[in-house]
């Protein structure tokens, strides 16, 4: 009887060491998915509004293993692309430019931006999810491994550009004044 | 301590460019020739036998709810980002009270204020950058769209420094202004970021000006007429291409009576560190004559980037 109970346990205590490899072995895997992902800038962005005072209405298409991650790393791509990318326009909707006019911002000022895009970094304060982050079917893709996300997102663009400028990462417009 | 005063004045010394600032050109929001021929707010007057039209901005301000809107709206903005700009409607009532108080006032004695013709045609809405815009209104059985025009012209240069333009969504029972507002909203981000690549120009090469150049017929000599082993007129260009930003500027015209320097550009600061503008600029051509030619002149000026100098006497 103890020796079919060691057994038992024994071959629980193997399942369950297992079960917890394969799934660090899968979050681990979809992780490094995330930040191989976040940490290229893999993602697209395309203009749905932008006549509302001080924020703009943008989709962005994210790359990820996972489709929920995808949603959270479309925030971190959605304020990336407002400052250093913009977005060109369609129909009727006109693009925008980039908050940042010089193209080596980003490396310049690399220990400011590593900061601002840390995990629940500062870029936060300064996007929201529309509709609460629900994705519509027809934006929902199947990429090789990875999924490819639209999500709309709101980006208070009046309030990022305050807090660039009164950091000294962007030059105000008075600015030499 | 001799150490320490050293260092505290070459501190300053670096501290200094930081610290001061160049002049800032002035903006007004006006509406276009376009929309006020369009819009039915133009005078006409006779100018030696030629009928000419001339935008008449007070009437539209007094009539077009709509123009005020945008107006309001574009001031809104640009105060956000820190760059107040000069109200078109305030700039006109004040010229009205100026003209008021010029033909009342008089000295004790019963002197009047001196008024030349050149200060009376002077007597405008001045600004150093004009945001011009138009829209027009599309319309398509019930649906109506607006498309919305800005353009960022230089006063003195006659260039367009920024712009943005775009027809918005086609949209069924929307107010207007709503339609006016969206539009502005729409473009004015990318108008102001095309007018901040012309400052970081400026600062990174210089104000761009224009000079002239003229002779009073009272003048002995012209600007062919050799001074110092060369004409009058290549002495001047010598002294400009020495006074400009890594030589920069382009002789537009050149005679014996005028020449047109164009895109000269002008650094922001002096030796002594002071904010430098056309006027200021051109002082030092004016010294420069007199001192080494023993030749008279008169500078006048427009804004921070026109100057003419006349030669021959003050």
């Amino acid at each position: 009887m103890k020796k079919v109970l060691k057994k038992t346990t024994l071959t629980l205590i193997i399942t369950l060491l297992f079960l917890l490899i394969a799934s660090e072995a899968m979050y681990g895997q979809s992780r490094r998915n995330k930040k191989e992902n976040t940490d290229i800038w893999k993602y697209e962005i395309e203009g749905v509004q932008t006549g509302v005072q001080g924020t703009y209405l943008i989709k962005v298409w994210s790359y990820s293993p996972n489709a929920n991650l995808a949603v959270e790393q479309a925030k971190k791509n959605a304020v990336h692309g407002i400052i250093f990318r913009g977005f060109a326009g369609t129909g009727r909707v006109p693009g925008q430019k980039a908050l940042a006019t010089n193209p080596n911002l980003e490396e310049e000022k690399q220990d400011f931006f590593r900061l601002f895009f840390a995990e629940g970094g500062k870029y936060l304060k300064f996007v929201s999810l529309t509709n609460d982050g629900a994705v519509a079917a027809e934006d929902r893709l199947r990429v090789g491994k990875d999924y490819k996300i639209g999500v709309i997102m709101s980006v208070n663009v009046d309030a990022l550009r305050k807090d660039l400028e009164e950091a000294g990462v962007i030059k105000s417009l008075g600015r030499g004044f | 301590m001799k150490k320490l005063i050293i260092t505290t004045i070459l501190i300053i010394c670096s501290v200094l460019p930081a610290l001061s600032q160049a002049k800032k050109p002035t903006i007004m929001v006006v509406p276009s020739d376009l929309w006020c021929n369009t819009n039915g707010y133009m005078m006409e007057f006779d100018n030696q036998g030629t009928r000419v039209k001339l935008p008449d901005y007070k009437r539209a301000l007094q009539e077009n709810a709509d123009l005020m809107v945008v107006i309001s709206k574009i001031n809104e903005l640009m105060t956000q980002r820190g760059f107040p700009l000069k109200n078109l409607e305030s700039s006109l009532k004040s010229l009205e009270t100026e003209a008021a108080e010029t033909a009342m006032s008089s000295s004790r004695s019963g002197a009047e204020l001196s008024e030349s013709p050149i200060d009376k045609l002077k007597n405008i809405a001045r600004a150093d950058i004009w945001i011009q815009m138009t829209w027009t209104i599309n319309t398509m059985g019930p649906r109506r769209s607006v498309t919305f025009v800005l353009q960022g012209l230089d006063a003195y240069t006659d260039k367009q420094v920024a712009g943005a333009s775009g027809t918005g969504n086609q949209l069924i029972a929307t107010e207007l202004p709503i339609m006016l507002e969206t539009a502005v909203l729409s473009h004015l981000d990318n108008f102001n970021g095309q007018l901040q690549q012309h400052f970081d120009d400026m600062f990174e090469n210089g104000r761009e000006i224009t000079l002239r150049i003229r002779k009073w017929d009272s003048f002995d000599g012209d600007l062919m007429t050799e001074y110092g082993g060369d004409e009058l007129g290549f002495q001047i260009e010598s002294w400009v291409s020495d006074n400009t930003v890594q030589g920069r500027f382009s002789t537009a015209d050149a005679s014996e009576n005028r020449m047109i320097f164009e895109q000269v550009r002008i650094p922001l600061y002096d030796a002594n560190n002071r904010a430098v503008d056309a006027r200021t600029w051109v002082r030092g051509l004016q010294r420069y004559l007199k001192d080494r030619f023993m030749i008279d002149s008169r500078i006048t000026m427009r804004g921070l980037g026109q100057a003419t100098l006349t030669v021959g006497e003050k």
